[in-house]
């Protein structure tokens, strides 16, 4: 029960830093940690079940796997969370190059009075 | 080839055009660049669609379910290419082929633009045939990112900012739906759609709880993309100010393939029978009332708009609450009817994009009340046959559903599937007379005595390209409008539908007389809103702060509307 409290506690810190925090690279971590948070809770989730390894053939039909799945779904978010984060990143240093800010209150009042 | 690998080709061949994209962005001699160019979307763009007119015969008969790669059941990904897909696949390809001739035209050209059109278009193509959650994910993380990129190519701040809120809200919205995912899998124990289904029903009080909470976030994170009410704040700001070709589809095609994505996992659901669909039923109720609020909201903020581009994004919010209406009645034929304004929207909000934003750019003029006869500007650009006027007055008839083109079908078939006298019908009624009074306003730019030039005006061409995209798009608009009684019987037959989505009395003297009423209707409100006291109203509601805040106070309160009608039930 613990783990999943501080999963929780992990993620509405990430939720709070994306809409608390005016800097944007803090609101791109903040949502590396919201990512991060949901993978955990894969990883901690799935890996409690079954005790063998999951190498499936037809002879071990009925074997009690460890689930390999949710393990497996978690490469493919890294690899998007990943992604995202360079994205964002990018977009966020052309906005720094132009208006040498990255507060998003002050950026989004310069580009509405461009 | 058997069918199946002819569907999972129709995932592949953009991918495969994305590796000639690439090189040609290696490349410095143009000619070689263009020609790679022209490989990627051949392979990519158009050769998809003559494999869709190959399934044709075999999506006639029933539907192509598979797992990917032939794996078994317990290890492949499940894939369902249906009836539906077939025609969202349809729309997205030749959409996404129209606009890509445009850009040969209008720009962004280049390797990198040609690599993000054709990794989108891909995604797009994944997400018609998902069967199974996780891919569902994957597709729209990937239709997102190649989307953000796309935004952003604008090269602008403002392009970066907006793409940068979009992406924010975005990928913050898609944690919580892989939290309704590991909600799901960890009561049932299965990712695909069928085996979800087949879990909750064997639980023996149907997961009530968590698997509500779930669906919440999964319907949630879903509905960003599709950009209904109250998730829709970011696509104004990130397709205005997106190049018109990524806004032409990012803001007319592009928004229906997740819904009818999600629609396919709802309407697995709402077809298990017993509690599982006693469990999505409050949803689909929820969902038809935001998509009646959300074309009433959509069409007011159009109205108080006085950016061209501004002005036709909040009307995409507004037809979608339209298709929303008809896509919740969870009925085939409410899919069938969805579907015919979808395809006919994403035509005629892909068409004004193109021709407005011509427009837009021979005068350098965005100012809906300033900029007057751009036709002027048009010819000196290099219009002299007026194509780019003509195509927009056939987009705006269009849109605001007047006969015979194809949103006076559209809208129609959306009406008749909700039925007479229920408050809905009413109140998209009225959307309709806003709708027509806005295009009349945003009309005006093209005639009257011309605006002073802004500064680049004199620089802009409109070349061949550009003159056939919208020609090519503008032909489908009068077609579908004619021939709309066989083209839904045809959607019909393919979604299932037990009868024509569209009414057969279509050009009846009734239909039409409420046309024209409407049609008076909206030159009043017209009037009004041009007058000083509408002019005042529409800066204030123009005025209302937008920003991060805002979006996430969306997002936030749509997780609680769901959860709330859980509650409720």
């Amino acid at each position: 029960m613990i783990e999943r409290i501080l999963l929780l506690l992990l993620f509405l810190a990430g939720f709070y830093g994306l809409i608390a925090r005016r800097n944007l690279i803090k609101k791109v971590y903040a949502l590396s940690i919201m990512n991060m948070a949901v993978l955990l809770l894969f990883i901690v989730e799935g890996g409690g079940l079954g005790s063998q390894m999951p190498i499936v053939d037809s002879a071990g039909e009925g074997q009690h796997y460890v689930d390999p799945l949710p393990q497996a779904l978690m490469l493919t978010a890294i690899v998007v969370g990943v992604c995202i984060s360079i994205v964002a990143l990018t977009l966020i240093y052309r906005l720094y190059r132009v208006h040498k800010t990255l507060d998003c209150e002050e950026l989004r009042e310069r580009i509405h009075h461009e | 080839m058997s069918s199946h690998n002819l569907v999972v080709l129709l995932v592949l061949l953009p991918l495969f055009g994305v590796v000639f994209a690439l090189i040609s962005n290696r490349t410095n001699r143009p000619r070689v660049k263009t020609v790679l160019e022209w490989l990627a979307a051949g392979i990519g763009l158009f050769c998809p669609l003559i494999i869709l007119w190959a399934l044709l015969p075999v999506v006639r008969e029933g539907s192509i379910a598979y797992t990917v790669g032939n794996q078994p059941q317990v290890l492949g990904i499940a894939q369902r290419f249906d009836g539906l897909s077939w025609l969202v696949d349809l729309m997205g390809f030749s959409s996404l082929a129209v606009v890509w001739i445009y850009t040969r035209g209008a720009g962004p050209r280049g390797g990198l633009f040609t690599t993000l059109f054709l990794i989108q278009t891909s995604a797009m193509a994944a997400m018609g045939s998902c069967a199974d959650l996780f891919n569902l994910f994957v597709c729209f993380e990937v239709l997102g990112i190649a989307n953000y990129a796309l935004v952003a190519l604008a090269e602008k701040p403002r392009a970066f900012f907006a793409a940068f809120n979009y992406l924010a809200i975005s990928s913050a919205s898609l944690t919580f739906f892989l939290l309704g995912v590991f909600g799901l899998y960890r009561l049932t124990g299965s990712l695909s759609y069928q085996g979800i289904v087949r879990g909750l029903a064997a639980l023996p009080d149907g997961g009530t709880f968590q698997a509500q909470l779930s669906l919440a976030c999964i319907v949630a994170a879903s509905l960003v993309r599709v950009a209904l009410m109250p998730l829709a704040g970011w696509l104004p700001d990130a397709h205005g100010s997106a190049p018109h070709a990524v806004t032409a589809v990012g803001c007319g095609m592009l928004l229906k393939p997740p819904l009818f994505a999600l629609g396919r996992f709802l309407t697995e659901l709402s077809s298990g029978g017993g509690r599982v669909s006693a469990l999505v039923a409050p949803l689909w109720n929820v969902l038809g009332i935001l998509g009646v609020l959300t074309a009433l909201g959509g069409v007011i903020c159009a109205l108080s708009q006085s950016d061209v581009k501004r002005l036709l994004a909040y009307h995409s919010i507004s037809q979608v609450g339209y298709i929303v209406c008809a896509w919740a009645l969870a009925s085939p034929l409410g899919m069938a009817a969805a579907f015919l304004h979808a395809f006919s929207h994403a035509i005629f909000k892909g068409l004004l994009f193109l021709s407005a934003g011509t427009a837009a750019d021979a005068g350098n003029n965005r100012d809906v009340y300033a900029y007057r006869g751009a036709r002027k500007f048009l010819a000196q650009a290099g219009d002299r046959q007026g194509i780019t006027t003509i195509c927009f007055c056939i987009a705006a008839l269009s849109i605001a559903a007047l006969p015979p083109f194809s949103g006076f079908a559209g809208k129609h078939g959306i009406l008749h599937s909700l039925e007479h006298g229920r408050w809905q019908y009413t109140v998209l009624s009225l959307v309709g007379i806003g709708t027509m009074a806005s295009m009349i306003k945003l009309g005006r730019i093209f005639f009257g005595t011309p605006s002073p030039a802004g500064t680049d005006a004199a620089a802009y061409r409109i070349n061949g390209p550009i003159k056939l995209s919208m020609v090519l798009w503008a032909i489908p608009c009068v077609l579908f409008g004619i021939f709309a009684i066989p083209l839904g019987r045809f959607v019909g037959a393919l979604t299932g539908a037990e009868h024509n989505p569209v009414p057969e009395d279509l050009f009846s003297a009734s239909s039409l007389g409420k046309t024209g009423l409407y049609l008076l209707g909206a030159i009043v409100l017209y009037r009004l809103l041009m007058g000083r006291w509408g002019k005042d109203l529409s800066h204030r509601i123009l005025d209302l702060p937008k920003g991060f805040y805002g979006l996430m106070a969306g997002f936030v309160l749509a997780l609680c509307i769901f959860c709330a009608a859980f509650l409720a039930k």
